[in-house]
């Protein structure tokens, strides 16, 4: 059974988003993050028929807070899509089969976007202030402006997005950001770490300019290397063997 | 090549895949068995939106992935194939007796289920259903991400969660 669904109105959204920032707090391991969705969803879960604590919100409130683990900001998506759904009092057999499906390509998005993309990201950028001189105050801030400013963003959409497609969702997951943006922030972070490291490392170091010159003729080579080596070589190990001759390089010239 | 880690794990295809197992052995396919979803498309749609653009995503039942194991395993790249729970995981081995290894990585609480690791949680059903495959000649062992020690079987039943 499916029922038409009432609008969410601006307080509602507002405290729902206000409410996904606490998504992190609820974690553990048994339910994971879903006393949390449950949490996040409540103000939605008011407008249902009987309102506040009646036995449609009682029952949703038990269904969401089930075990459920995504990528804390990507289940914001999660969370208005479950929204639509209860308040369209859609089968509870499909709600939890959602629940399920959702977990895996919301964490797997939200990982590669998130965590392995726009945070690598935002530290380097913070990291090429420091080393183009900027005060511990402003590379800070510089960090935390622009961190939250993208997982903020994110969760913004995600809860739009969720609301305005409900159970069938799926394919806001194919945009372009989500597909090719983690490449992108890869690559843009190699570009940025290429110039920042040099420049932290010389000013650590206290090297002149042509030490910073050393070091990135030899993080270039590296780089060269390691796309030469076609993957065989683990990315991590290259680097931090690269960012050892570097700054014995920079200390000897 | 072929398929490097044969994987339990209820969550799917999902980030300890696609990033923790995905980046350090260059994963270029998944192969997730589950006779419901193949059934079900906007299920298969939502899993192919959270699988990378340069993995290759299949959906098979347990009986279409025995007959298609062959073809999995000749393939140039290396893959990961998941299945949602202890029992598709055992069809899977006695329908494919090439199987000699299986990961459990990530089983979570329902009512029923002890903690056995904080990412294994296992009924009395599912520890015997690991036991008997177990017997078979299957290695078992409990590992979430390739960084974390691999906890084999035996240790992993005499654990109590902590």
């Amino acid at each position: 059974m499916t029922a038409s669904v009432p609008p969410l109105p601006l307080r509602t959204r507002l405290l729902i988003l206000a409410r996904l920032l606490t998504l992190q707090g609820s974690y553990n391991y048994e339910t994971m993050v879903g006393n949390g969705i449950a949490f996040a969803m409540e103000p939605a879960l008011r407008l249902l028929p009987g309102g506040r604590g009646g036995d449609a919100y009682r029952a949703a409130m038990a269904r969401e807070s089930r075990y459920f683990n995504a990528h804390p900001y990507m289940a914001a998506m999660a969370v208005g899509a479950l929204a639509r759904a209860e308040l369209a009092l859609e089968d509870p057999g499909r709600i939890e089969r959602f629940r399920t499906a959702a977990c895996g390509p919301l964490g797997g998005v939200g990982d590669r976007l998130v965590w392995a993309g726009w945070l690598p990201l935002c530290s380097l950028l913070a990291l090429l202030c420091f080393g183009l001189g900027a005060s511990p105050g402003a590379v800070v801030a510089t960090f935390l402006l622009l961190y939250n400013a993208g997982h903020v963003a994110l969760r913004v959409w995600a809860l739009d997005a969720g609301w305005r497609s409900g159970l069938a969702c799926g394919p806001a997951l194919g945009r372009p950001v989500f597909r090719n943006g983690p490449a992108i922030l890869a690559r843009a972070g190699a570009v940025v770490g290429g110039a920042a490291i040099p420049l932290v490392v010389a000013g650590a170091s206290g090297a002149r300019l042509p030490g910073v010159v050393v070091i990135g003729a030899v993080g270039a080579a590296g780089a060269v290397a390691l796309a030469a080596s076609g993957g065989r070589v683990p990315g991590w190990r290259a680097a931090l063997l690269f960012l050892l001759l570097a700054a014995v390089a920079a200390l000897v010239v | 090549m072929s398929i490097e880690v044969y994987r339990i794990d209820d969550r799917l295809v999902h980030g300890q895949v696609v990033v923790g197992w995905g980046q350090p052995l260059a994963l270029r396919f998944i192969v997730l068995v589950d006779d419901a979803i193949v059934q079900s498309d906007w299920e298969r749609e939502l899993y192919r939106m959270g699988t990378p653009p340069e993995m290759d995503l299949f959906v098979e039942s347990v009986e279409s992935c025995a007959l298609r194991l062959p073809e999995f395993d000749s393939r140039a790249d290396p893959g990961l194939l998941v299945a949602p729970d202890v029992a598709t995981m055992a069809r899977l081995c006695s329908m494919a007796p090439g199987i000699r290894q299986v990961n459990v990585g990530g089983i979570h609480h329902v009512a029923g289920r002890v903690p056995r690791l904080p990412y294994v949680f296992l009924s009395p059903a599912e520890e015997a259903g690991l036991r008997a495959l177990a017997a078979t000649g299957v290695a078992i062992s409990a590992q979430d991400v390739p960084g974390a020690d691999a906890v084999p079987l035996d240790d992993l039943l005499a654990r109590d969660g902590s």
